[in-house]
Order: C-alpha cells, then structure tokens, then sequence
C-alpha cells in the first residue's frame, strides 16, 4: 500500500513536470508561432532572400543611319575589401598585395602605386574602389587572375563611340542625370527605369527554383533618332577646326541642311568636347552655339532684305538704282559702304553683288518698317526654329514700334537685329526652298521600346516670299560666286553655286568694337538648291573679312556635293546685269 | 434438385464442428489482404515521396541549367557588345579618316560623273594634288595634338600580319622562276609549254563584269 502511495505521489511530480514542460513549450509554441511570428518570418526570408537590380538600358542616340552616338554599355567597377586584402595563393604561388596591385594595374592601365594608396590610406575600411569603368574584356583577364579579394560590379555606363563630333548636339549624361543636349532634352524618351527581382538562394549559391520574384519590371529606354549624318559632321567639324585655328578664332559654327525637308545634315560647333571626358572641358565650348549665341549677322542678311523687297513689290533684279558713297538717313547721320565712297550705277542684282549698304538702304526706304519686321519674323528669326533645341536662343526682332529711324535700314544688312547660325540657316534654306520656309529639323523621332517609331510632329512649312523673289535672289547670289572677286576660292567645277558673304561688327557696350563675325552662306546647285551651308567665325584675329571664311565654305560645300552624289549643273546661268 | 439440397442445408452443419478452430484460421486468411493492403499502401507512399524527390531533384537540375544558360546568355551578350564597340570603333569616322590617310589616300573634293545613259563625263575631273593633306586636326577646346584612335593600332598590326601573310603565300605560290630560265634558253619549245602551264590570272584576266545583251 505504501508503495502504491509512493509511486502514485512520483507519479504526480512526474505529471506536473510533465505537464510544466508542456506548458512552457506551449508557451514557446505561441510565443513563435503567433506572438513573433511576422517578425521571426521577415528575419528568415532576409538571411535566404536575395534582391538583385535588373538593369535597363536607357535608349541610343543614333545618327539617321543607325550609327550609334550615344549608347548604354556593361562597365564593371573593380572594388576591394581593404580589411581582406592581403597576400594570397595561386597554383601554389604566393601572390604579394603588391604583385597583385601590379597585375590589376597592367591589365586596367590604373596606377599601381594609387591602388596601393586606396587600400592602405584606411585599412579598416569595409570597401574602397580600385578602377571603375573596367571593360567586359579587362574584367575577364581580371577574373583570371583568381584574387579572392577582387569585387567586381557590373554598372551600366554612357559611351559616345564617336567622341567628340556629335558633343554639341547629344549633350552627355552626368552621375545621375542627362546634362545637355538632346540627352537631356530627350530624356522621356531615352530614360530606363532599372528593375527588381528577389529570389531565394541555397547555401551554394544557386537559386532556389520557383523563388524568383519580379517586383519590378526593368523598363528600356527608347532610342532617337537624328537627322545627322555623322560622316558629314566630322567632315564640318574638322573644316571648322582646319580654317579656325589657321585664322585664330575664337569659335565657328557650321550647319549644313537639305532644302526639300529642313532635315540638318550636320551642325557643327568648334571647338568642342569629349562627351566621355569632359570633367575638365571648358564649360564655354560644352553647348551648342549654332542654337544657343545670337549674333548681329551683317550682310549675309542682305539676300534676305532683297527677297523680301522683291516679294513685297518694291524692286526686281534689274531695277536700276543709284547707290550714294553716303547715304544721309538724316542730317549729320550716315550710312557707308565698306571701302566705296563714290556713287555708284547699281542695279538690284549689284546692290547685292557688291554688298553695297548704301544701296540696299535705298530700296529699304520703300518699304515701310512694319512690313519689313513683319517680313523677317515671318523668316523666322525672333522665335526657336523648329528644332527648338535645348537653350536655343530666339535672337531678337524689335517691335515695330522700338525701330528707329537708323535701325529701319540697318536690319537690311543685318545690324539692328540678332539671329542666330540655325536660324541663318533656315532662312536660307527658304531663299533656296523657292520661298517656303521648312522648319528646322535635328530629331527625326522616337523608336520606342515597344518597336513604335514615334516621329517628331511635322512643323507647317510657310511660303514666306515668292516663288521668283526667292529665285530672282538666288540668281544674283550666283553672280557674288561666278562673277566677284571671290570666285577663285568658291567656285566649284561643274556646278553653279549661290552664296553671300557677311562681316558682322561685334557690339559691346561702347558701339561696335574691332572684332568681327565673319560668316558666309549659300547653297548648290543653284538651278534647283538641293542644300544649304553656312559657315560663321567669332572674333578671327589673322583675316577680319568675310573672304578668310570662303576656304571653309568651299570645303564643306563641295564635299555635300560629292558625298551626296549632286548631279553636276547642266543648264547654264542666265544672270542678271550688275551695273547700267 | 433434392440431392442439392442436403447439401446446400448440410454444408454449414459440415462446417460447424471446424468452426471454432477456424476463427484463428481466418483471422490467418484474414491478415492476407490486410498485409498486401499495407506494402501497397507503403509501396505507394515510398513511390510517391521517391516520385517527388525525383522530381525536385529534376526541378533543381533544371535550376542548376537555367542559372548555367542565364551564364552564358550573359557572356554572349556581353561578347556582342565587346564587339558590337570594336566595330563602332572601327566605323568613326577618326578611325576612317586615320587609316584612309595611311594608305595614301588624299581628300578630293573634285569628282566628275559617267552618265550612263551617253558615256559623257559630267562635271570636271580634276585629280587631287598628291600634296593635299589628310592631316585631322584637334576638335576639342583646349586639344592641340591629335591622339589616333586606339583601334587604329590595332588594324595596323592586323594589316602587317596579314600581309606577312600573304608575302608568305605568295612565295609557295609563285613559278620556280630558276628552273623556267634555263629551259628557256636551251629549248625554246619549253618555254610555251610553261606559259601554257602558267595559271591563269584569277578572274579571267580582266575586270568582272556581267555580260549584257
């Protein structure tokens, strides 16, 4: 009986004991499954998830033949742990910090020293960056050399393959977003949005299968595409730099457009910059002129004035006029000729041809200063072209009522009124157009993600002048070519070429100092104007003439012609008398 | 139909007597099907589960493939781009120019056209001066000096030892000059059966052209 008592009371401590221990797991059991789970399931999934970038490429800028001037490449960035860094064994080999410096230096062309230096200047560090940018290539020699140190990333980066000839243009990209141009301008079109993925991985490394998941989808970028055609543009830009520097100026600017589209072939600004290097460009010379500096145009404005005189009804070619060696706008203020003093027996077609001022200011008092600032907004100076470029400077027309009596007759030969080389451009390309102004074009369209080619809207042409005004303008800009004193630098054989020559004054803020832009436009062939060329100078200090710019127009004009296959002129040229 | 009744009604009599002893006898009987029942039931868990680890042994393998191909997916792509930069690299028109230039090539903005549909030559053919220069000129502020491509060397190199080459070739290829000039001079008969055996120019000896009717 005792016994039975006995083991009856073990039998109860072992019960409670029992049952204590139950109830303490219970209590875990709830505590973990209920109390913490949320928190315990987060930690767990952390240590086995893994969250990866899926990088999206952000578009290519691409000339109109598909070549590529901007576009997104795989760049690995080589970095170390400099706490791990250390000597290391390879195929039984010791390997030295320092012979592995020098490895990585030799195959990245980095400073072995300066790798050194980054791992030593913080050895408690937990990171340091090596090189960045490393190529696909160098990263694969890299890998070969079995550092177990080495951390290699893969980082998307920015390449311009052509360097420096489109820079003006595509702008380029900084650290996080587009600086300029039409990387910046463009930016909805070309930006990648950079997806996300997690997955569970094993102890291996390997993904769990079936744990894959995208939280966010990566999104390419679009590419765009320009009207340039990136073989010409070097050409202009090399041109531009050639003639530049040989007359010591400070800038140029050159554009060459088709007439039948307004499409720009090439627009090129020197001197400019390398797009993948230009942390130490000057940041004068990182932009567009051609769009973005307005200039005072002088005579290359004359062939438009007399466009726009024959248009309105107040003159044609022949018309015979005298040009006065001064001509008074009122008593003690006059307006002269470069060089001539003497009254001259001058038709229309040889007001132009020898570029007289006085001459033109003749026929400009025929026709009232309203009609004239309507004339030359509807050239389309005043307002962006229709590329509306980013920084594109509008120039400036002067409300009728802000243009004095001296300014009235300036403007003709382009003082009074500033424009900039696009918008020069484009107004020649109306003269060679047959008077129906194309707006500017650079960006042809967006080629989508989806494979949707998105063209740019089609600006309204507009019939700014006749048909025959543009024409009968034309003709005389024939005789500047094949009759005056430049003929020997611009004629081209086989083709009949039209073109005006421009020296501008700088002003400043005393009047108009000694430094000049000189600028020459036109276009070929001049029977049925198939492009445009327009080569301006800033502030040249060996030749301040317009004549110094003719050996650059020449160049580039004759290389349109042959690059483009111009059929050689047939018909020959009738043109206008010059004197009577 | 009476003889098979006795036996009908008679049958569980005959039994009777054996059927104490055999409750254990069919319980015996009984523990047959029990026990197929069990080994097939097992046999079908085990099949099962073993189905089931084939089956993510499959699965991971196939993980294991697709993480190997993403691997090679990934080098393919990136040895398209490597070379997709080498070609970008070769079509600038700085590479061009640069190696055009090497060549002897000069600018010449004279060209002058075959009309077809006449033969007459339009426009005016005026050959370049072997003088004009080929000279690239710095494009960027503050440049003074041209760098030549990078890849321009590497065309260079690819140019010599091609040539090498074909200098190489060419000399297994050519005649044995040494042994055509003295049967030339003994036997003259000999010397048009070389020119007969010489081989003949490629491409028939003149330019390729189609023939037209």
């Amino acid at each position: 009986m005792a016994h039975q008592r006995i083991s009856s009371r073990r039998m109860g401590i072992a019960l409670l004991v029992v049952f204590l221990m139950a109830g303490l797991l219970v209590s875990r059991l709830v505590d973990v499954q209920v109390v913490r789970a949320a928190e315990l399931q987060e930690q767990s999934a952390e240590i086995r998830t893994t969250s990866e970038v899926i990088w999206a490429s952000r578009g290519s800028i691409v000339d109109s033949f598909g070549n590529d001037l901007a576009t997104d490449v795989d760049r690995y960035d080589v970095s170390a742990d400099p706490r791990r860094v250390g000597d290391f064994r390879r195929d039984g080999e010791t390997v030295t910090v320092m012979a592995a410096m020098a490895e990585i230096a030799l195959i990245t062309g980095a400073n072995a020293d300066e790798l050194l230096y980054a791992v030593n200047s913080n050895p408690e560090a937990h990171f340091t960056y090596l090189v960045k940018g490393v190529s696909p290539e160098d990263r694969q020699v890299l890998r070969e050399l079995r550092n177990p140190w080495l951390q290699m990333d893969l980082v998307r980066e920015r390449t311009y393959p052509f360097g420096p000839v489109t820079a003006n243009l595509t702008g380029m990209l900084g650290r996080d977003e587009p600086l300029a141009g039409v990387e910046r301008k463009y930016d909805p079109c070309l930006r990648a949005i950079n997806g996300t993925a997690t997955y569970q991985k094993g102890a291996d490394g390997i993904r769990l299968p079936g744990t894959t998941q995208l939280v966010e989808e990566p999104i390419h970028g679009g590419d765009v595409k320009l009207t340039i055609d990136s073989d010409l543009q070097w050409y202009v830009l090399q041109t531009l730099a050639e003639h530049g520097s040989r007359l010591g100026a400070q800038y140029g600017s050159a554009m060459v457009v088709r007439v039948d589209d307004g499409h720009v072939l090439a627009a090129a600004d020197w001197p400019t910059f390398d797009p993948n290097d230009f942390s130490e460009s000057p940041v004068e010379f990182m932009g567009a002129r051609s769009f973005s500096s307005p200039y005072e145009p002088g005579s290359i404005m004359k062939s438009v004035g007399i466009a726009m005189l024959i248009d309105g009804g107040y003159t044609y070619s022949e018309d015979k006029i005298v040009a006065p060696g001064f001509y008074e706008v009122y008593p003690g203020r006059f307006i002269k000729n470069f060089l001539v003093a003497d009254d001259r027996q001058l038709t229309t077609a040889g007001v132009l041809h020898t570029s007289s001022n006085t001459g033109i200011s003749v026929l400009a008092d025929r026709m009232p200063k309203a009609e004239a600032t309507n004339y030359f907004r509807e050239f389309g100076f005043g307002e962006v072209t229709g590329i509306d470029f980013l920084g594109e400077s509008s120039g400036q027309v002067l409300p009728v009522d802000q243009v004095d009596v001296v300014t009235r007759y300036n403007q003709f030969f382009g003082q009074g009124i500033s424009v900039t080389a696009a918008q020069m451009a484009s107004s020649y390309q109306t003269l060679a157009n047959d008077g129906v102004r194309v707006p500017l074009r650079l960006v042809d369209g967006c080629l989508t993600n989806e494979g949707e080619f998105v063209p740019e809207p089609l600006a309204e042409p507009v019939q700014v002048v006749s048909a025959s005004a543009a024409q009968q303008t034309v003709r005389m800009m024939e005789t500047i070519v094949s009759q005056g004193p430049l003929r020997n630098t611009l004629e081209i054989p086989g083709y009949r070429v039209a073109a005006k020559t421009g020296t501008a004054e700088i002003a400043t803020s005393t009047g108009y100092g000694d430094d000049r832009v000189i600028s020459l436009a036109g276009m070929a062939p001049a029977e049925d104007p198939e492009y445009v060329v327009l080569v301006s100078f800033y502030k040249p200090q060996t030749s301040r003439v317009s004549t110094a710019a003719a050996p650059a127009f020449h160049e580039i004009l004759s290389h349109v012609l042959k690059h483009y296959r111009v059929a050689p002129s047939s018909e020959p040229a009738i043109l206008p008398p010059l004197t009577w | 139909m009476t003889a098979l009744a006795p036996s009908v009604v008679g049958a569980p009599r005959a039994m009777k007597p054996r059927a104490v002893s055999s409750t254990r006898q069919k319980a015996k009987a009984d523990a047959v099907p029990k026990l197929r029942y069990i080994v097939v039931l097992l046999a079908g868990i085990f099949a099962i589960l073993g189905g089931q680890l084939l089956l993510s042994i499959a699965v991971s393998g196939g993980a294991y493939e697709i993480a190997s191909l993403k691997t090679d997916l990934r080098g393919s792509q990136q040895q398209q781009q490597i070379v997709g930069e080498e070609i970008s690299a070769l079509v600038a028109p700085d590479t061009l120019a640069t190696l055009a230039g090497s060549m002897g090539m000069v600018p010449d903005n004279n060209p002058a056209y075959i009309r077809v549909s006449d033969g007459a030559v339009v426009g005016e053919a005026i050959p370049a001066e072997a003088t004009a220069s080929g000279q690239i000129f710095a494009v960027t502020a503050g440049t003074e000096s041209v760098v030549a491509p990078e890849i321009v060397e590497d065309v260079f190199l690819t140019i010599s030892t091609a040539t090498a080459l074909e200098a190489d070739a060419t000399d297994v290829l050519a005649p044995p000059t040494a042994d055509l000039g003295t049967p030339q001079t003994a036997e003259p008969t000999a010397s048009t059966v070389a020119v007969a055996e010489a081989p003949a120019p490629r491409f028939g000896g003149s330019i390729p052209s189609p023939v037209t009717r």
